[in-house]
C-alpha cells in the first residue's frame, strides 16, 4: 500500500522574529511558509476572464474543486534576504543601482527604489505540485487545467503577498517603511537579473526553484521581488509616484508599470 | 590507503563541515561562485581543507560544490576549477600529515531543474555530472560525494554518471525538509529504496536542518536502510546579524546533538553549513568512543515513484493492466499513431480507480519499442503519482525505461531461462528494481507447484550471484486459464502459498488469464482474485476499472484485518450504487475522483444565450458543457434507426458548439465554460466515431502546434487544440520547448498546411521569428497562425506571421479560411 501521499507539509508556528534564511554560501532553510494561503475567489475569476462577473455554478464548484485539490498540493516555501543598495555612475553620467555587485539598469526600479539604501530580495514558490496537477488535467480535461491555472495564480500573489507583509512588519521594528514589490520583467527592469536574484537567494537548493535557458522559473508558480526599504523622510523620497509608501496596505506594484496594461486581459479594474 | 568500501560500515567515519559559511568568512561574495576560489584564492582553500583534517576527519570535500558545464562554460574552465581543488586537497593532506584522508569529490545540484519540472533533459544532466566525474577522478579524488540533492531525478542522473565515468565508491546524501521529503516530493522511504536500487555505497541526509530538526528524518532512514547512513546537518539554523548569516548551534551543542544522532545507529557524521572545524572536532571527540553499530539489512520490498513509496508485502497491491496493446485494437492504434493522450489517460483512469502500480506495456511489432517505452514512461511520470512497472521483453527497451524512470520501479519480467537471467538481472543490478520472476524455463512452464518452486529457488540464487536482494524479486505463481486444464487455477495456489510458507517470499499473477475461453470471466476472476489473495498474492495485476474485481479485493482486505475499521471499504461504497451484475457499471463507488472526473451536470450560464426550449438534447447538454449528458444524448440519438452519426455532427452538434463559440467571441460565455462544452462534444465525437467504427472520417485538415523554443507555458496551446479538434482538425501537437528545426522537418515531412505556434514571453517570441524564418525557407506555402500573452497584431506582423489568433476560436476561423482556400483538406 502506498507508504506515503506525496502530500506537502504545511509549517505550523512561525519562525522567530528577525529570523531571515540565509544567502549565499550558507545553507537556505527551505522555510515553509508560516500560515495557510487564501485563494480570492475573485482574483480567480478575474485569471479566468470574468470581469467582475460572477461564475455560474458549474464552474464555481468546478473551481472550488481545484482550489482544494491545489491546497493539498501546493508546498509554500519563501527566502528573502536584506541587503545594502548602492549606487554608481555609469560612463555616460546616467546613475546605476548595484546589489551585491550586479550592476541593474533600470529607470522604474530607480524611481521604484528612490531612497532606499536597503533592498529585500525576495523569492517565493507553490513548489512543484501546480504544474503537475495542470500538467495531468491538460491530459484529460483542459476546462480543469485552466481553472487550476487560474487558482494557482490567485494562490502564488497571495503567498507574495504574505511574505511582503512580512518584510515589511520586520521593517517597521526597524523603524523604515517598504515600498512596492518589484519584479524582473516589470517596466524595464531586465529578466536577466534574475541569475543573479538566484545565485543570492540560493533559490535550487532553498526553495526548489531553477531558471530556464531562457529565464523562466520552474516550478512556474514562482516570484521574485525586490522590496526597497526607506527611512520616513529621508531624502528624495517627497515627491509622490515615488514616495514612501504611506498606507501599508498598498503593497502592489501595480498593473501601471507595465508596458502591456493597455492590451492586458487580466488588468485590474482599479488600475 | 585501505580502500573506503572496506571501512565504510565497519567503523566510524568522520566527514567535514561547512564549506561557504567559512569562505564567506573569509571574503567570499554573494554573487561570485566559489569554486572559481580554487584558482584565485588557493591559500584560502588550503587552509579550509587543512582545518578539517586537523580536527580529524576522515572524508573532505573538494571546493566544486556547484562546478559544472553550465556555470564554467569558458574554454578549460571547468576542467582548471575541478582539477584545482582536488590538488589543493592533495596538497592539503601532505601539509597535515593526513595521508590516511579520503578526498571526496563534492557534486552539488546543477542548479537547474529536470524535465517535466525544468527544462534539463536527464541525459544532459548525466553528461553535465559525467564530465565533472571524470575530471575530479583524473586529478586524483578518492570518492565521490552527491550531496545536497532535492529531486531523486537529479540525483539518479548523478549517480549514474558517477557509476559510468568512475570505479570509486559512491556517496550521496540528500535534503529533506522538516517533514521528511525532498523539495520535489519524495518521502525519506522513497528515496532511500532509489539509492540503494542503484547500488550506492552509502546514503544519508544533509544541509537545510540542524541536527535536531534532522532527528525524526534520522530516524526514518536508519529503519529504512540497509546500507552506511550518513548524517551531515547544519549548525542550527541561519539568521541574519549585522549583514551576516549566523547560525545558533555552536560546536559544542552540535557534538550533543551529534552524539544522538550517532547512537540512532548512522554509521557516518559530519556537517554542512555553519559548522566549522571546531563543530567537527568536538563531534569526533564525543561520538569516536561510542560503540559502533553497523546497519542491518531491511526486508522491506519497495518500489517508488517520484514521490511515492509503495510497499509490496504486508496489503496486497493493485497493479493497473490497461496500459497493454494485447487484444486492444484502439490501444495497438495508438501506439502506431503515437497517441499519447489516449495512453495517458488509460493510465489516469487506473490512477482515479484505485490501482496502486501501473503496468506499461506498449510491445507491438511494427513500432520502435525502446524508443516507445522511453516516450511512455517519460510521459506517464509526468503526470501520475503511481509508481510504474515496466512490461517488456525486449531488454533494450527496458534498459532505456529503467534509465528514464524516476524512482525505483517493478519490472516484468525474467524467467528461469539462462538466456532471460543474463540479460535482465544485469539491468535490475544497475538501474534498480523490483524483479518480477515468471516460473518458466527453456522445458516450458512446469504443470506442478512443484515444479514452479524449483524455478524459483533458481532464481533467488541467480539474484543473489548477481547482487540482486532476494527481497526485490516478486514470484510470478502464473495464472493458467482453467478452460483448458481444470486444476491448473489449484497449482498456481498452491504455488502462491509454498512461496510465501516455503521462500518468505512476494508473489504476483495476472489474475484474468485464470477465466481465459469463458463466458462471463468477470465472475471467475472476481472469485479465483480472492482465493488468490487467501493463499498469499502479493501484487494483482488486474483491470482496476473491473468493479466485481476491486469489490473482491476491498472485501479480502476488510474481511483479513487489512483495512483498519473497514474504512477504505466505507470510503469505496458508502455512496456508491450495488453493483449490477451481467452488465458494465459505470465507474462507481472507490474511484478516487481527482482531475479526471466530467464536470457536474448543472446548470450553466451558457444556456441563458441558448437558443431555448426547441434545441435538442445533445445541443442541450453541449451547450452547458455536459460530458456525460452528452455522450448519453448522442448513443440515444444514434439508437434512433436511420440516424446517421455524420447528420448528428452537423445538424447538432456543430451548431452547439458555434453557439458557445459566438458566446465567447461577444463575452458572455467565459473560457471555463468553451472548454467544458468543448469536452461534452469530444464526448459525443468519441460515441459517434465508435458507432462508424471501420468507416474513417474526412479530417478538415492537418494542423502543427508547438509552443516554441524557450517557452515552457502550454496551456494556451492546449486550449487551441482542444477546439481545433472539436472543429473536425487533425492536431499534430509538438508539445512545448519546440526547436524551430523539428517544427519545420514535421511541416515538410507531413506536407502541413497550417502551423500555430505560441509564445509567452518577449524573450521566446524570438524563436517564434526563428522558426517562421526557417518554415518560409523550406516550405514557402504553410501558413502560420501566432498567439500567447505578449503576442499583439503588430508583432505578429513584424516577424512575418500570416495571423494573429488573439484567441482559440479565432484560430479556428483562421483555419477554416485556410482550408477552405486550399479547397480540399490536405492528405
Amino acid at each position: 500500500m502506498s507508504a506515503e501521499t506525496g502530500r506537502a507539509e504545511r509549517a505550523g508556528g512561525a519562525p522567530a522574529a528577525g529570523t531571515q534564511t540565509a544567502g549565499a554560501g550558507a545553507a537556505g532553510t527551505p522555510a515553509a511558509v508560516w500560515e495557510p494561503l487564501s485563494t480570492p475567489r475573485r482574483e480567480v475569476y478575474r485569471y479566468l476572464g470574468y470581469r467582475g462577473i460572477v461564475p455560474d455554478e458549474t464552474v464555481r464548484a468546478a473551481a472550488e474543486e481545484c482550489i482544494a485539490q491545489l491546497a493539498r498540493e501546493v508546498t509554500p516555501r519563501q527566502v528573502r534576504r536584506l541587503l545594502p543598495l548602492t549606487r554608481t555612475v555609469r560612463e555616460d553620467g546616467a546613475e546605476r543601482l548595484v546589489i551585491e555587485g550586479i550592476p541593474v539598469d533600470s529607470l522604474a526600479l530607480q524611481k521604484n527604489l528612490r531612497g532606499c539604501e536597503e533592498i529585500c530580495l525576495m523569492a517565493c514558490t507553490l513548489g512543484p505540485g501546480p504544474d503537475r496537477l495542470i500538467r495531468r488535467a491538460s491530459v484529460a480535461q483542459m476546462s480543469r487545467a485552466v481553472i487550476l491555472q487560474a487558482a494557482s495564480a490567485a494562490m502564488i500573489e497571495d503567498l507574495c503577498d504574505l511574505v511582503n507583509a512580512r518584510i515589511r512588519e520586520e521593517a517597521a521594528e526597524r523603524g523604515l517603511r517598504t515600498r512596492p514589490r518589484f519584479s524582473p520583467g516589470y517596466g524595464d527592469l531586465p529578466l536577466e537579473l534574475q541569475r543573479g536574484i538566484s545565485r543570492i537567494l540560493q533559490m535550487p537548493k532553498t526553495i526548489g526553484v531553477g531558471l530556464t535557458d531562457t529565464l523562466l522559473m520552474t516550478p512556474s508558480k514562482s516570484v521574485t521581488a525586490i522590496v526597497g526599504l526607506v527611512r520616513p523622510g529621508a531624502a528624495g523620497t517627497a515627491d509622490g509616484a515615488g514616495g514612501a509608501d504611506a498606507d501599508p496596505t498598498c503593497t502592489m506594484a501595480g498593473c501601471a508599470l507595465c508596458g502591456a496594461r493597455e492590451t492586458c486581459a487580466y488588468r485590474k479594474e482599479d488600475s | 590507503m585501505t580502500d573506503l568500501r572496506e571501512r565504510l560500515g565497519r567503523e566510524w567515519l568522520f566527514f567535514d563541515g561547512g564549506t561557504g559559511t567559512i569562505l564567506q568568512a573569509r571574503g567570499l561574495r554573494g554573487g561570485e561562485l566559489p569554486e572559481r576560489w580554487n584558482l584565485t584564492h588557493p591559500e584560502d582553500i588550503l587552509a579550509l581543507y587543512a582545518g578539517y583534517l586537523e580536527a580529524g576527519c576522515h572524508v573532505f570535500n573538494t571546493n566544486t560544490f556547484g562546478a559544472n558545464r553550465l556555470k564554467y562554460p569558458g574554454e578549460g574552465e571547468l576542467e582548471a576549477v575541478v582539477t584545482a581543488g582536488v590538488r589543493l586537497a592533495q596538497e592539503a593532506r601532505e601539509r597535515t600529515g593526513r595521508q590516511d584522508a579520503y578526498i571526496a569529490l563534492d557534486i552539488g545540484p546543477t542548479g537547474k531543474l529536470l524535465e517535466p519540472l525544468g527544462d534539463l533533459g536527464f541525459e544532459r544532466a548525466v553528461d553535465l555530472f559525467g564530465e565533472v566525474v571524470r575530471i575530479g577522478t583524473a586529478a586524483g579524488a578518492d570518492l565521490v560525494l552527491i550531496e545536497t540533492m532535492s529531486d531523486t531525478y537529479e540525483a539518479k542522473a548523478a549517480v549514474l554518471a558517477a557509476k559510468e565515468n568512475c570505479d570509486l565508491p559512491v556517496c550521496v546524501t540528500v535534503t529533506f525538509d522538516e517533514g521528511g521529503k525532498l523539495l520535489t516530493g519524495a518521502s525519506v522511504e522513497a528515496a532511500v529504496a532509489m539509492l540503494e536500487g542503484l547500488r550506492v555505497d552509502a546514503l544519508g541526509v544533509n544541509c537545510s536542518l540542524g541536527p535536531r530538526q534532522m532527528l525524526p528524518i534520522v530516524e526514518r532512514l536508519v529503519r529504512a536502510a540497509s546500507i552506511p547512513v550518513i548524517v551531515n546537518p547544519n549548525a542550527g539554523l541561519p539568521r541574519t546579524e549585522g549583514g551576516r548569516t549566523v547560525y545558533d548551534v555552536g560546536p559544542e551543542e552540535f557534538a550533543e546533538h551529534m552524539e544522538r544522532i550517532a547512537a540512532l545507529g548512522v554509521q557516518c557524521v559530519g556537517g554542512c553549513c555553519g559548522t566549522t572545524p571546531a563543530h567537527i572536532r568536538a563531534m569526533i571527540g564525543r561520538v569516536s568512543g561510542m560503540p559502533f553499530r553497523p546497519n542491518t539489512a531491511k526486508e522491506t520490498t519497495v518500489v517508488t515513484s517520484f514521490s511515492q513509496a509503495v510497499e509490496i508485502g504486508p496489503v496486497p497491491v493493485i497493479i493497473g493492466e490497461r496500459i497493454n496493446p494485447t487484444g486492444k485494437k484502439r490501444f495497438k492504434q495508438a501506439l502506431r499513431d503515437s497517441d499519447m493522450e489516449y495512453i495517458l489517460t488509460e493510465g489516469l483512469k487506473q490512477e482515479d480507480s484505485g490501482a496502486h502500480i501501473l503496468d506499461v506495456n506498449v510491445g507491438l511489432p511494427e513500432i520502435d519499442e525502446p524508443a516507445m517505452m522511453e516516450q511512455v514512461v517519460r510521459r506517464l511520470q509526468g503526470v501520475l503519482s503511481l509508481p510504474l512497472q515496466l512490461d517488456t521483453s525486449d531488454p533494450v527497451a527496458l534498459e532505456r525505461g529503467l534509465r528514464c524512470y524516476n524512482g525505483k520501479p517493478m519490472v516484468n519480467s525474467v524467467s528461469g531461462k539462462k538466456e532471460s537471467i543474463e540479460a535482465v538481472m544485469p539491468l535490475v543490478r544497475k538501474y534498480g528494481g523490483v524483479l518480477v520472476a515468471l516460473m518458466l524455463d527453456e522445458d516450458g512452464i512446469p504443470d506442478s507447484a512443484e515444479g514452479r518452486i524449483r524455478i524459483a529457488r533458481r532464481i533467488y540464487e541467480a539474484a543473489d550471484r548477481y547482487g540482486i536482494p532476494r527481497k526485490d524479486i516478486v514470484i510470478d505463481g502464473l495464472a493458467m486459464t482453467i478452460s483448458s486444464d481444470s486444476r491448473s487455477a489449484l497449482v498456481t495456489l498452491e504455488t502462491l502459498r509454498r512461496v510465501r510458507d516455503e521462500l518468505g517470499g512476494h508473489t504476483i499473477l495476472g489474475v484474468s488469464n485464470i477465466s481465459f475461453g469463458l463466458p462471463q470471466r468477470a465472475t471467475i476472476n472476481a472469485h479465483f482474485l480472492t482465493m488468490a489473495l487467501q493463499n498469499g498474492l502479493s501484487c494483482a495485476i488486474i483491470n482496476p476499472g473491473n468493479e466485481e474485481m476491486m469489490r473482491a479485493y476491498r472485501a479480502f482486505l476488510a474481511l483479513s484485518d487489512l483495512d483498519p475499521q473497514c474504512m477504505g471499504y466505507i470510503e469505496a461504497y458508502a455512496n456508491a450504487p450495488a453493483p449490477v451484475f451481467g452488465g458494465t457499471p459505470a465507474a462507481a463507488g472507490g474511484a478516487v475522483s481527482q482531475a479526471g472526473t466530467a464536470p457536474a451536470d448543472g446548470p450553466s450560464s451558457a444556456s441563458s444565450s441558448a437558443g431555448g426550449a426547441s434545441q435538442s438534447p445533445l445541443a442541450h447538454a453541449i451547450v452547458r458543457g455536459m460530458a456525460e449528458s452528452a455522450a448519453k444524448a448522442t448513443r440515444e440519438a444514434l439508437a434512433v434507426p436511420g440516424t446517421d452519426g455524420l447528420t448528428l455532427i452537423n445538424e447538432q452538434l456543430i451548431p452547439a458548439l458555434d453557439q458557445v463559440g459566438k458566446g465567447f467571441e461577444k463575452g458572455t460565455v467565459f473560457l471555463p465554460q468553451l472548454l467544458m462544452s468543448a469536452e461534452a462534444a469530444k464526448a459525443a465525437f468519441a460515441v459517434v466515431k465508435e458507432s462508424m467504427a471501420g468507416r474513417t472520417q474526412a479530417s478538415r485538415g492537418r494542423i502543427i502546434l508547438a509552443t516554441v523554443k524557450g517557452d515552457i507555458h502550454d496551456i494556451g496551446k492546449n486550449i487551441v487544440k482542444v477546439m481545433l479538434e472539436n472543429y473536425g482538425y487533425d492536431v499534430l501537437d509538438l508539445g512545448k520547448d519546440v526547436p524551430p528545426e523539428t517544427i519545420v522537418r514535421t511541416a515538410v515531412e507531413e506536407n502541413i498546411e497550417l502551423v500555430g505556434l505560441s509564445a509567452l514571453m518577449t524573450t521566446t517570441v524570438v524563436s517564434m521569428e526563428e522558426t517562421i524564418r526557417q518554415l518560409r525557407r523550406d516550405r514557402p506555402g504553410t501558413k502560420v497562425v501566432v498567439g500567447g500573452a505578449v503576442m499583439t497584431q503588430e508583432y505578429a506582423d513584424a516577424i512575418g506571421a500570416d495571423c494573429y489568433a488573439k484567441d482559440a476560436m479565432a484560430t479556428v476561423h483562421y483555419a477554416d479560411r485556410v482550408f477552405a482556400a486550399h479547397g480540399t483538406p490536405a492528405d
